[in-house]
């Protein structure tokens, strides 16, 4: 199952008379972008900004972030089980304007675990250094959606409108010639016998939260019922996966999806003759015990028997009670004789080792803790505030002291989090 | 530089066991391995004071001897307080990690002391203090003093201090965050690769361990006993009259169920993130189970339910508030005469 990602790379968004790629240059018609969002229902009206790398700018509440793709004809459908008809994505090829995001913005504050502010885009300064989404050129979308339409079905019209545009977008660049090309097989036959076979377990969802109504995250299922299931690594990187509405801390966007740190790590080490990928289970974290105990097994038993893995890692989504399902299954991985790495954040608000994880397994003893808890950064008014009404933009103005969990990007738990808890 | 040292009677150079009932004694300059560290501290420090006890008294009189401790170190005014280094002895250590606490939360200048990190002082003061690993044995106590003496000039010189193997203090079992180089996931397909391997790799958060907690014995007689329920699920009445924070909390609350026998949601509200608590708002009782604890109480089965519940928010908690809390809670079931307590949690 070959995936042929085309890359174009962007260097500036810029607003011209009709949306067109000039080179490394995305020219954008507001006018069309419009005619793209106004076509998603309940949405009212669009506003758009763009915002470059290093400005002194800050938008939120950030939505989600998404990497302009689009696939050329022949391989899988744009957005599978969302935008098309659900088959299996993750072949053929698909375009790329890399350095270019399409961010969307949330029109209230998310409350409880987002905090006040939400999740913010901090494009300068400190904490800016700490997010790989500070180095993109942003197209800023702010769509204002129906008074009164339940919060389920407005966030699946920020959905909507989001993933149509960056479609849009990157299909300009169908008849462009990429600057590179990178490729994504699995399938050669050279004999590896002698690497370790390693596989990937990631959480997509936790319990903490029922699925909002309609939320689309695994080929447009919501997870409601689902056991861990196989999926070949290109379907986590073209599009058969979204992160639910509720990103707890910070945790994960669909442009990690896209641009999976985790996957993409381990195909560079497969391609080094490092070790044999032998592929992926999508799970999530349980509720209760009862299904604790049963996706966690079977989460396990796939990497045992279907995978046939020597050793595993494994990421969690979400906050505290994942670290259970993702420890469990790391324990009885081990159990196996199946070497483990497991990556979590640090729960620690009182920056004590004692209370950071939810586990202490022995065998459990390969961990990479992305902290966060002990970040946090007094940020100063920007020239820029980027937010959907005058209310949140108020809030952003600055100066206020942000947590590294409030920005977005920063704390990542897709693997693209370069924060590290150091125990001293 | 003025230095003030504390030395046990052996270091002091006044005698063994024998002598570990000395009173505390003030001399003026530096004392057996003083000498050494006003050497190694260089730049004119000066050890203006040694202070000598024996270890018995020490500890027999700790409070005593840390008050007169701390006026003679005020009086000198010194800059930097050096206890030891105590290797693996128990009584010295725990002295000198009660001073070097004293010290710093008292007259707020640089502290330092070594110990070995089985010594039962470093498990006590590891996390308060930089103590420097000394290991057990004496005969490397130039070794230790010069880290000693390396650290307290960063510390008096309010320099950035580094991570444990790099200026060899015993980790004090704290967190702080930084940026690297590379990303998670370059860090978790490492380590894996390293432990498949059988080659060593550097986890970077260790599970802690903690002491089991025994077995209670069990109530003796239900129909006799008297009842009560505790949550950790943020079950609060409507307005949150105690402020229960949602996060973190750091309050716990009593609320009456006297003459109450099912929880009505509209009553009541959730400060607990972290779950979704619709199941809950609907019905109280799934949290709290006051109504099929009205029913056993009058069947007979239970002998009473205390008319008030407890409850806080256990999300993201850390052990620190936790365990106070708990502590907390268990002293006033236990003044209300409570027999058994049943804990829920989401």
């Amino acid at each position: 199952m070959p995936l042929t990602l085309a890359i174009h790379p962007v260097k500036e968004i810029r607003s011209g008379a009709n949306t067109r790629l000039e080179g490394t240059i995305l020219v954008i018609a507001e006018d069309e972008l419009r005619d793209v969002v106004l076509k998603v229902p309940g949405i009212e009206s669009v506003d758009f900004a763009i915002v470059r790398p290093g400005e002194s700018c800050r938008a939120g509440p950030i939505f989600d972030v998404v990497e302009p793709r689009a696939k050329a004809p022949g391989g899988s459908p744009d957005w599978p089980g969302i935008l098309s008809a659900p088959r299996i994505a993750g072949h053929g090829t698909t375009h790329v304007l890399n350095g270019a995001a399409v961010t969307l913005l949330r029109e209230q504050s998310p409350g409880e675990s987002g905090g006040t502010m939400g999740y913010v885009l901090e494009m300068s300064g400190a904490a800016a250094e700490g997010s790989h989404y500070a180095t993109l050129n942003h197209l800023i979308v702010i769509p204002h959606t129906q008074p009164g339409l339940p919060a389920h079905a407005q966030q699946k019209s920020y959905r909507s409108a989001q993933l149509r545009l960056a479609v849009f977008l990157a299909r300009t660049a169908l008849d462009a010639i990429p600057e590179r090309t990178q490729e994504f097989d699995l399938s050669s036959d050279e004999n590896r016998t002698a690497l370790p076979r390693v596989a990937y377990v990631g959480q997509i969802f936790s319990r903490q939260r029922k699925p909002e109504p309609d939320e689309q995250i695994l080929y447009g299922g919501d997870t409601d019922g689902m056991l861990p299931t196989l999926l070949h690594p290109n379907e986590w990187l073209d599009g058969a996966l979204l992160p639910s509405y509720h990103v707890s801390l910070g945790g994960a966007g669909t442009y990690f999806y896209q641009n999976h740190p985790v996957i993409t790590e381990l195909y560079r080490r497969h391609e080094a003759g490092e070790l044999n990928f032998t592929g992926t289970v999508a799970t999530i974290a349980s509720a209760d015990n009862f299904d604790r105990e049963r996706n966690t097994r079977f989460g396990a038993n796939l990497v045992k028997w279907a995978l046939k893995a020597d050793a595993c890692v494994l990421t969690k989504f979400g906050g505290g009670v994942p670290h259970t399902d993702l420890s469990e299954t790391a324990r009885i991985l081990e159990c196996e004789g199946i070497k483990t790495a497991v990556q979590v954040t640090d729960l620690a608000r009182d920056q004590r080792v004692e209370s950071a994880l939810l586990f202490n397994f022995p065998e459990v003893n390969a961990i990479v803790c992305i902290g966060g808890n002990s970040t946090k950064w007094r940020v100063p008014p920007v020239a820029r505030v980027i937010a959907a009404n005058s209310d949140l933009a108020e809030i952003l103005a600055g100066p206020f002291e942000i947590d590294s969990l409030n920005v977005v990007g920063v704390a990542n738990q897709q693997g693209a989090s370069r924060l590290r808890s150091m125990v001293y | 530089m003025r230095v003030v040292h504390y030395l046990n009677q052996f270091f002091g150079g006044v005698g063994g066991e024998e002598s570990a009932g000395l009173p505390l004694e003030a001399r003026d300059g530096a004392v057996g391995p003083g000498n050494l560290l006003e050497q190694l501290l260089g730049d004119g420090a000066r050890v203006v004071m040694t202070l000598v006890c024996g270890d018995n008294y020490a500890v027999e009189n700790q409070q005593a001897m840390l008050a007169a401790a701390l006026e003679k170190i005020a009086a000198a005014k010194a800059d930097l307080f050096v206890a030891g280094p105590c290797f693996q002895a128990g009584r010295y250590g725990m002295v000198a990690g009660a001073l070097c606490c004293a010290v710093q939360g008292k007259i707020g200048i640089s502290v330092i002391t070594g110990m070995a990190p089985e010594n039962p002082g470093a498990d006590l003061y590891r996390e308060s203090l930089f103590i420097i690993d000394s290991g057990d044995n004496p005969a490397k106590m130039r070794d230790v003093l010069t880290r000693m003496a390396s650290l307290a000039k960063k510390l008096t010189g309010k320099e950035a201090i580094g991570y444990p193997k790099d200026e060899g203090y015993i980790p004090r079992g704290l967190i702080r965050d930084r940026f690297v180089e590379k990303t998670a996931a370059e860090r978790l397909v490492e380590m894996v690769l390293a432990k498949v391997k059988g080659e060593p790799f550097d986890s970077e958060m260790t599970a802690p361990a903690f002491a089991p907690v025994p077995m209670p014995p069990g109530v003796k007689d239900l129909r006799k006993a008297k009842l009560m329920l505790i949550t950790d699920g943020g079950l609060v009445p409507k307005g949150n009259p105690d402020k229960i924070q949602g996060s973190a909390a750091t309050r716990w609350g009593v609320y009456s169920i006297k003459g109450c026998d099912d929880l009505k949601g509209e009553n009541y509200e959730i400060s607990h993130g972290g779950y979704d608590p619709q199941f809950v708002r609907q019905d109280p009782d799934r949290l709290v189970p006051l109504d099929v604890m009205r029913e056993l109480e009058r069947d007979g089965y239970i002998g009473e339910l205390y008319n008030e519940f407890f409850s806080t928010s256990g999300l993201a908690n850390p052990l620190s508030n936790t365990r106070r809390m708990g502590r907390e809670m268990a002293e006033r079931a236990k003044q209300l005469g409570i027999d058994a307590i049943i804990l829920t949690s989401t």
